[in-house]
């Protein structure tokens, strides 16, 4: 992972920056203190350039999700790929060093730091003791903390409890965040969840407001009457990309079960059952805008 | 024009003197650590200031289009309190090689006493070898012995007056700081210390080279719109451009600049946003609010 990580980079960032960083990781592996890596984690903003993007080949990013399932560097800056490096090397130190070095790190973190190290957790070791902290980091409110954890990022998925991970995805909603980029979104439906944006949706609709579309994304499998009323209100009220949400999910039930909503979506649900339409398509033609937040990376 | 307001306490501040802010033109803005008004008992709360700074604060400000950067010190009133000051001494060395911290501040003296001295020496240390600019406070009381007693301590340890910023000027002070080689700062208030009009004065004598204006809005009565309005009362008194320009944005720039840690280009694709386009659901822009309209009476085109 190291190397993959460091080829990466490599590709990505200048070469002095580079060799500084891997002349800090012979010095962290040969004789590991905390304080010098410490100043090396925040001192990567002394070293590498401020705004660059990360650029990973469709290779290395396949090979990425061969040994970490699902964890990906895509949308990454270099700052954040340096840190994750560094807290890869962290975690060869023996378990109490680790977290606590990792704990103290998390404790005076400024923004992009906070992201660089949720960013790392799929990769690191001893994840059980890991989950509190990412579930603390999502009480955040700063849109690139929680971005960091909740999107393109297997962590949750692999080791959240239903309650934390129905949080994440509900606040997901509520802070406007594409739903589709979450890890394992399908496979963590749960019958709670499902219950939970129906419940969000009447809130909202009680208050004449909408819910994000992709909200009935997580109510496959759970479609009960409640559920199929609301598909029904979705039909009758809600816009052309609410219709299309709503036929997703009518296409995943039986179609003798469903025929009052089938006959209501006929485009959309044509599409649906063809395959022409899916919820990443449609998540990603919401185009939700992440706006300007902690750390902006400038195209 | 542009404005970058170099000291000013913005987790005092409200979400209605941001927007009036980014309206006036501030592009960016330094927030130095410094005493809360209420003392602190416990170094953890110190910690959790400095990530107030290094994080909340700097989100809450790009929501409104503005780059916020801070500096990072042990402030003169609570380095009496020694138990206390040893410990944010410890924490200080996490803190001041972070994104964003263009130099160690506000330090110096406030009584002027044993300890400020000794916390002001060591923090000095430590900006010579983070090479780090240094912004100090001056004392209310006894300034102008103050600041040449803050000087004397400063050139003993070895700092270059090129990257020290020395604040809360005033006719009394500006000469001898000038002519030592330091930055000097000029903070505007609505009542104490330096009305915009003595501003225009000095500036009048002084002229702009190495002469900063700054709000240093706080908890108390002071004006977040501080080096706007200053710069508006400026041009109005036939000050050219090109000087106010120099007093309010590029000269901060070039002090700050030296850490390596603030450049025009981080705020070139953010000033002027309009804060309305970046609500964000359940964050600081809370509702859709007009702000389109607020405060414009104080951009200078």
């Amino acid at each position: 992972m190291r190397e993959l990580l460091l080829d990466i980079l490599d590709a990505s960032a200048p070469g002095d920056a580079c060799d500084w960083l891997r002349r800090r990781l012979g010095e962290h592996a040969a004789h590991f203190r905390r304080r010098p890596f410490y100043y090396d984690f925040s001192g990567v903003s002394r070293h590498f350039p401020k705004h660059a993007p990360v650029a990973a080949t469709l290779e290395q990013l396949a090979a990425l999700g061969e040994e970490c399932p699902g964890f990906t560097v895509e949308g990454w800056d270099v700052f954040r790929l340096a840190r994750v490096v560094l807290l890869e090397a962290l975690g060869r130190q023996e378990k109490d060093t680790f977290l606590g070095t990792v704990a103290a790190l998390l404790n005076t973190a400024d923004l992009r730091e906070q992201a660089a190290i949720y960013s790392a957790f799929p990769i690191l070791p001893y994840s059980d003791d890991l989950v509190e902290a990412a579930v603390d980091g999502l009480r955040s409110n700063i849109v690139d903390v929680f971005d960091s954890i909740a999107l393109g990022n297997p962590f949750p998925a692999a080791h959240f409890a239903a309650p934390a991970w129905n949080q994440m995805v509900l606040k997901a909603l509520f802070i406007n965040r594409p739903l589709h980029r979450i890890v394992g979104l399908d496979r963590r439906r749960n019958a709670a969840l499902s219950e939970a944006v129906s419940y969000l949706a009447h809130e909202r609709w009680s208050a004449g407001r909408t819910l994000p579309p992709e909200a009935w994304r997580n109510c496959i499998g759970f479609v009960d009457e409640t559920i199929a009323a609301d598909l029904g209100h979705l039909v009758d009220h809600g816009g052309p990309v609410d219709r299309q949400a709503a036929a997703l999910v009518v296409a995943s039930l039986p179609a003798e079960d469903a025929a009052p909503l089938r006959a209501l979506l006929g485009p959309e649900l044509a599409a649906a059952e063809s395959g022409e339409l899916t919820w990443d398509g449609l998540g990603r033609s919401l185009a939700l805008d992440p706006g300007l937040n902690g750390s902006p990376v400038k195209p | 024009m542009k404005f970058l307001d170099s000291h000013v306490h913005m987790v005092s501040r409200t979400t209605d003197d941001y927007q009036r802010m980014a309206s006036a033109g501030v592009a960016a803005i330094i927030e130095p650590s410094f005493w809360q008004g209420q003392p602190r008992t416990e170094p953890g709360t110190f910690k959790d200031y400095f990530n107030t700074l290094v994080g909340f604060e700097r989100f809450r400000a790009s929501q409104f289009g503005i780059k916020h950067y801070c500096t990072i010190g042990l402030n003169p009133k609570e380095a009496n309190n020694e138990k206390l000051a040893e410990a944010v001494m410890e924490l200080l060395p996490l803190y001041i090689c972070k994104e964003g911290v263009v130099g160690i501040g506000e330090i110096g003296f406030d009584d002027q006493t044993r300890a400020e001295e000794k916390y002001l020496r060591l923090q000095a240390q430590l900006a010579l070898e983070a090479d780090l600019p240094i912004q100090i406070h001056t004392p209310h009381r006894d300034k102008r012995l103050g600041t040449i007693r803050t000087m004397d301590v400063l050139e003993d340890v070895g700092i270059d007056p090129a990257k020290v910023i020395i604040d809360h000027n005033n006719e009394e002070t500006v000469k001898e700081v000038l002519d030592r080689g330091y930055w000097a700062a000029f903070t505007i208030y609505p009542h104490t210390k330096l009305g915009n009009e003595r501003m225009v004065e000095i500036l009048r004598e002084y002229g702009a080279e190495r002469i900063i204006v700054d709000s240093a809005a706080d908890w108390g009565i002071s004006d977040a719109l501080a080096v706007p309005k200053t710069a508006a009362l400026m041009k109005e008194q036939g000050i050219t451009l090109e000087r106010i320009e120099q007093v309010t944005y590029q000269n901060p720039l070039a002090a700050y600049g030296q850490s390596g840690q603030i450049s025009e280009e981080d705020w070139s694709d953010t000033a002027g946003v309009d804060p309305a386009a970046l609500f964000e659901g359940n964050t600081i822009l809370r509702g859709g609010m007009d702000v389109a309209t607020a405060m414009s009476q104080y951009r200078i085109e």
